[in-house]
């Protein structure tokens, strides 16, 4: 059941304020075994991440769960083995799994402990119908469409990654020259001699992974049907400046993993209104057999991941107006000068060029503008057309 | 008619005899009616001893100035001769004359005599009936039989009540009557009527009705009551009788602010755990947009908290929010607040005042564990017709009363509304489209029958809605109607009859998502009936006793499709019906001048009924889906389950001296209906949920020690109270619970075991340029929660902080008056911040960290500390004008202290931040202008 409490309240909220705050608590050495993924009862292999608990205020990495012995096990007492990939990444063969059987994860840490999950059943997970998108409020929202003609899957999960081809504002042909001792800006120069542009750092692709936790039932329908809003992007950004695209997997969930899911949303996504649900401790499949009392996070299903894609390109969104927010500067090529009106800024192309080819004046903008690979990558993905 | 008019020319006559007394210099008038005989031998006795023993043997009463006769004596020796005669004899050579009126009053005075009657013809109608016309009043025999009461409204007459030749019952002689303004007619509530020789006290009940028991003779009746001048009254005691007491408003409003009604009551009255507030204290405290807000003041007092800003959930002593009964007149009210807790649902300028029973509940009230909140409204102006109307930022009011029939029935009508819309388009652009508005409407009627019955309605009536982002549209409101019946069978016993109905509701509903698009309704009505009979039985014994009965239905839940393309399916939680009866008694009994006590027992009863199917739970383990036995049918009107049993209510105080006493009490409660919530805000879609067979209900109990000293001459009250309370089976949730739209909800709540103890002092000054109170709380609330068949122990079964243990809490209300027309208030509190859960690490998981929890309430949120002010300017004074205006101006969180509403961590971008959020983060001025008319 959802209701939108908290849209009442963010009202309350914003004749109040919220300040970032860092309550002075010491939290306690946790390390408790964190449990992600989903026994693959589709095509390709399962894929479980082994990572630990830690301290609230751990500026650190992720602390992953290495030399682990991880397995899939089936009521029949079949087996089938986990390797580790690296970064606490557990992977098998694809698996052929019989659909009428129970399955679960087994796993022994270094230090001699075990874990399992609840045996469940094998899932099948409907295909996606579509991913569609409107145009609201200036922006684009998208939405997903699926439905289970049988209608008992109910609930759902999904996994996304967004990726945009984006360009950089300005070109680039120049580059600043040192003063090899001191490594001081002396000037600008060409990247190459023959003056052509940069072309790897202008145009580029961004990913992003999802962060938040994307569930919804049709319990509370007649249909085993979804509409569901994914994504929205803001207009005029530079997500939709050229090319955008959505990779939507989509994993049927059991009630008990559903109800798992939306507690840690919950806990950790929908907190700060004034009606707040408390937050709660979480408990999901896993279960530690050699300390029962041990806090295990996770719950691990047998289910099936269906994936969709699609393009939406500039063209398709009339009036984007995406404005990069860029400007340039002319700058003399001069040592003073530069230090003078071209602090924190990178050189673009020549703006004027003396009867002898060297650069006179040119123009400067923010790294941002003028470098793409700054915040995403020149490498161009095997998917994009 | 007629008679109206011969008592108001009753008045304006005992004035003119005030007159007569200083200025008609006529001969003796010795007018010899006077025909008791007297005998007796007096030998060189003063005169006053002699005087005296005279009204022994007469029954005549002398009125004298005792500084003229400090010299003479009288040596007489008489036998059988008529009163008069003795007097001619006694006073012989002397200056001293005297008169006598056929009402058995004689007068003396040196050098001159008083007419006592007037000469023929100073009246038209008099028609010079002497009879009638001097001090009628005073002696309109009046005995339990007759019926009519007397009106007393002079200070220094004497007033005779009841007649001599009726023989008393046994018990003593009660005097009985109504405590009026003499300005509106409005009854004076909570007024102290009271002699001092012997100590013998009373306080006028909400209809401002009192009955004492007096000694016979001559006393000296004393009325005492806020807001109101203290009078006496001089009255001669024969037999029972009734007397009505018009008392005068002090005309400067602004002379005082007094928390507690009545002077010294805290030393004298019985009842511990007891705050009284009126609606002029309330006034004069600051709060945020400037209207008074009866619930936010109720907050100051010791041992009331809440979670936070913007939440109206009270939290008494330890209790959940949903503990308090809150009673406005008499209808229950589920949502007491607007605007999510921003504002109280009370139209201020309709109530009264606000009572808050802590400690000791009366038996008559009983079915919630904590608290009762007793609202009171205005009867209304019984003679002319008049009004108030306030303008704020947020909000305005209305008022208008007037009588119906003049000093028989009034009315008053009450509305408030908000266009707080202009706020909303202050919001950024994704509120653009928010709307939010409220409103509440009052009626209250009173109709005085005949002099023993009146009849009181009440009406009262609250909506919100709010559309926010034309998304969501949230609508709750209260209904409720009520109507009263009191009848005065004698001067000893009365009898309420009420019933009525009350009603609340919301409803959610959201068509953005046209698949999802749906409606979420749910409602409580109750129907009661109330009988209550009030038994003075003597001076010692006060009985009260009564039945009540409230017929519960609630639809737990509605879930509808909206609009055409919506797929969402018909969800009707079965509806719960119950019946909650109590029938109750309670004796005062004043042992002796000092000790009294007070026991009440009040035995409650819960039936709850079918149709509905409930389930059976295998017994001994967890209550969870799997463990689902069988489900039972019950039929339409079958009784599904009882519950039943006794509740104590004790009281006693031990009076030490006049300014000092020392208080007990002990209490149980049950309460049978409960809220469900997992939120630490009473939020308005909170569920109330019967008890039915599976959930149990709650069980409290609590004792209390008070010490009470008063200062001054009972301008500074002082106190000091310590408490214990046991709570049993009430209901936490689990962890992720389910609470709407749940059929099996007893899978997701659980049982828990509190306690909550305390110390509460205050200090209270009443009056002078200064005063305000003062109060300081130290208070512990622990839940636990050991039941290893509940399926899931919380905190490791030990006791954990509920959400609203803040154990030191400091409030400081002053008032300081510049002149009648200029004060200032200033308001602080602190407490400490309350419990929170607070994430003990993080973990990576679905692309982000994510925080991670574990015990409940293991920490707090930084301190609390806020402080107001606000001045007051009230127009001029004149009693003639049309209108009367006055200004509250004020800052408040003056200092914009950012306190903290919660800490929280979330998890943003994959990125787990902690962040602090406040209410109302930065100082709030406010300006109000009120008009009265």
């Amino acid at each position: 059941m959802k209701i939108l409490l908290c849209f009442s309240f963010l009202l309350i909220i914003s004749i109040g304020c919220k300040e970032v705050y860092n309550a002075p608590i010491v939290s306690p050495d946790t390390g408790y075994l964190v449990v992600e993924g989903f026994i693959n009862s589709g095509q390709g292999p399962t894929s479980v991440t082994l990572t630990r608990t830690t301290k609230l205020y751990n500026a650190g990495n992720i602390i992953y769960e290495h030399n682990a012995q991880v397995t899939v096990e089936g009521e029949s007492n079949e087996s089938f083995p986990l390797y580790e990939f690296g970064n606490g990444v557990y992977q098998s063969q694809p698996l052929s799994l019989n659909n009428a059987e129970k399955y679960r994860i087994h796993i022994k840490t270094t230090d001699g402990k075990e874990y399992v999950s609840d045996f469940t059943p094998v899932k099948a997970t409907p295909d996606i119908d579509s991913i569609s998108w409107k145009r609201e409020n200036g922006g684009v929202q998208l939405y997903i469409n699926t439905h289970d003609p049988q209608n008992n899957t109910r609930y759902y999960q999904w996994k996304y990654e967004q990726t945009w081809e984006y360009h950089s504002t300005y070109f680039n042909s120049l580059k600043y020259t040192y003063d090899p001792s001191t490594q001081e800006i002396t000037g600008v120069d060409y990247k190459y001699p023959d003056a052509h542009v940069d072309t790897s750092i202008f145009k580029c692709w961004k990913t992003v992974n999802s962060t938040s936790i994307t569930i919804a039932s049709s319990e509370k329908l007649n249909q085993d049907l979804i509409y569901l809003p994914l994504v929205y992007i803001e207009p005029a950004t530079e997500t939709l400046s050229i090319l955008y695209s959505i990779n939507l997997r989509q994993y049927a969930l059991s009630q008990q993993a559903y109800q798992f899911y939306q507690k840690i949303k919950k806990n950790t996504e929908q907190l700060g209104s004034v009606f707040d649900p408390q937050p709660s401790d979480l408990q999901g499949n896993i279960h530690c057999t050699t300390n029962p009392t041990e806090i295990v996070v996770g719950f691990v299903e047998v289910t099936q991941e269906k994936i969709q894609r699609i393009f939406i390109s500039n063209s398709q969104v009339p009036d984007w107006n995406y404005r990069p927010g860029c400007y340039i500067a002319e700058v003399d090529n001069n040592k003073d000068s530069i230090a003078i009106h071209a602090t924190g800024l990178v050189p673009g192309t020549p703006s004027k060029v003396t009867p002898f080819g060297t650069v006179a004046v040119f123009y400067a903008s923010e790294e941002r503008c003028i470098d793409c690979t700054k915040r995403g990558t020149n490498v161009k993905p095997d998917f994009w057309p | 008619m007629l008679l109206n008019k011969i008592i108001k020319m009753k008045h304006r006559f005992c004035l003119y005899v005030g007159l007569c007394l200083l200025m008609f210099s006529t001969a003796v008038n010795a007018q010899k009616k006077a025909d008791s005989l007297v005998s007796g031998m007096y030998h060189n006795i003063p005169v006053h001893q002699f005087l005296l023993q005279l009204e022994t043997q007469t029954g005549y009463r002398f009125y004298y100035d005792t500084l003229i006769f400090d010299s003479v004596k009288v040596d007489l020796s008489v036998k059988s001769l008529p009163l008069l005669n003795v007097l001619d004899l006694a006073f012989k050579n002397t200056a001293i004359s005297y008169s006598a009126d056929n009402q058995k009053n004689i007068f003396i005075t040196k050098g001159l005599a008083v007419q006592s009657t007037l000469p023929q013809g100073f009246f038209v109608s008099g028609k010079g009936n002497s009879k009638d016309t001097l001090f009628v009043k005073g002696v309109n025999y009046l005995g339990d039989t007759s019926g009519k009461s007397q009106n007393a409204t002079q200070e220094n007459k004497l007033y005779v009540i009841g007649e001599e030749n009726i023989t008393n019952a046994p018990g003593g002689i009660t005097v009985a009557g109504y405590v009026r303004d003499a300005k509106t007619g409005e009854p004076v509530i909570g007024a102290s009527v009271y002699i001092e020789n012997p100590r013998i006290g009373v306080f006028t009940d909400q209809y401002g009705y009192y009955s004492i028991t007096l000694p016979k003779g001559r006393n000296t009746l004393y009325i005492q009551s806020i807001g109101m001048y203290d009078t006496k009254r001089q009255i001669l005691v024969k037999g029972s009788g009734k007397m009505n007491i018009e008392t005068q408003q002090e005309v400067m409003t602004l002379k005082r602010v007094i928390v507690s009604a009545e002077k010294a009551s805290n030393v004298k009255g019985l009842q511990m755990g007891v705050q009284k507030i009126d609606i002029k204290s309330i006034k004069q405290v600051p709060v945020a947009f400037g209207e008074a807000d009866i619930l936010k003041v109720v907050l100051t007092l010791p041992g009331v908290k809440s979670v936070g800003e913007a939440s109206t959930g009270l939290n008494v002593r330890g209790g959940s929010a949903d503990q308090n009964l809150i009673l406005f007149n008499d209808a229950t009210i589920y949502n007491p607040s607007h605007f999510f807790g921003m504002f109280s649902a009370f139209n201020p300028e309709v109530v009264k005042d606000v009572e808050l029973y802590k400690a000791s509940v009366p038996a008559k009230y009983g079915g919630r564990l904590s608290s009762v909140l007793e609202i009171n409204s205005r009867e209304g102006n019984k003679k002319n017709i008049s009004g108030t109307a306030g303008i704020g930022l947020l909000t305005s009011r209305i008022n208008i009363e007037g009588p119906l029939i003049k000093d028989k029935s009034s009315f008053i009508i009450g509305g408030r509304t908000t266009y707080a819309n202009w706020l909303l388009n202050l919001l950024p652009d994704e509120y653009k489209n928010s709307k939010a508005g409220f409103y509440d409407l009052n009626l209250n009627i009173n109709h005085q029958i005949d002099k023993k019955s009146s009849i009181y309605l009440t009406a009262y009536m609250s909506s919100d809605r709010f559309n926010l982002n034309s998304d969501t549209v949230y609508k709750y409101g209260n209904q409720n109607l009520s109507l009263k019946y009191k009848h005065l069978f004698n001067n000893k016993i009365y009898m309420l009859v009420t019933a009525g109905y009350d009603h609340y509701d919301y409803d959610i509903s959201s068509s953005r998502n046209p698949i999802y698009a749906y409606s979420l309704g749910f409602d409580i009505n109750q129907g009661y009936f109330k009988t209550h009979f009030n038994y003075y039985l003597s001076s010692k014994h006060t009985l009260e006793f009564g039945l009540n009965s409230i017929y519960y239905k609630l639809h737990p839940g509605n879930y509808k499709p909206m609009g055409k393309e919506s797929l969402v399916v018909n969800d009707i939680m079965q509806p719960e019906q119950a019946l909650e009866s109590a029938l109750y008694l309670s004796d005062k009994y004043n042992i002796t001048d000092a000790l009294s006590v007070e026991g009440g027992l009040r035995y409650s009863m819960f039936n709850s009924f079918g149709p509905a199917s409930i389930n059976n739970y295998r017994p001994g383990v967890p209550k969870t889906e799997d463990n689902i036995i069988s489900t039972t049918q019950y039929d339409k009107g079958k009784i599904m389950k009882t519950y039943h049993g006794p509740e104590i209510r004790l009281s006693a105080r031990y009076a030490l001296s006049s300014e000092l006493s020392l208080k007990a009490a002990y209490n149980t409660q049950r309460q049978y209906i409960h809220v469900l919530s997992n939120t630490s805000a009473m939020a308005p879609t909170d569920i109330w949920k019967l008890s039915d067979p599976n959930i149990k209900p709650q069980f409290g109990d609590q004792v209390s020690l008070g010490l009470y000293k008063n200062f001054k001459s009972n301008t500074i009250e002082t106190s000091v109270e310590v408490y214990y309370k046991r709570i049993k089976d009430y209901l936490d949730y689990k962890s992720g619970a389910i609470l709407i739209l749940n059929h099996h909800i007893e899978t997701d709540v659980i049982s828990t075991k509190g306690k909550a103890y305390g110390v509460e002092l205050l200090v209270k000054k009443l009056t002078g340029k200064l005063n305000g109170w003062l109060s300081y709380t130290y208070s512990r609330t622990l839940l636990k929660m050991d039941d290893p068949n509940a399926g899931e122990i919380i905190n490791k079964g030990m006791y954990y902080p509920a959400n609203y243990d803040k154990p030191h809490d400091f409030t400081v209300i002053g008032n300081y008056k510049f002149s009648h027309r200029f004060s200032i208030s200033v308001n602080t509190t602190y407490s400490t911040g309350r419990p929170i859960t607070l994430p003990i690490g993080k973990f990576y998981y679905a692309g982000a960290e994510r925080t991670l929890y574990a015990d409940r309430n293991a920490n707090r949120i930084p301190d609390y500390f806020r402080t107001d002010f606000s001045m007051n300017i009230e127009g001029n004074h004149k009693v003639h004008q049309k209108t009367h205006n006055s200004f509250s101006i004020g800052v408040y969180n003056m200092l914009g202290r950012k306190n903290p509403y919660s800490v929280y961590y979330v998890s943003e971008n994959g990125i787990v931040n902690g962040y602090k959020l406040s209410i109302f983060g930065s100082p709030i001025p406010f300006i109000n202008y009120n008009i009265r008319f």
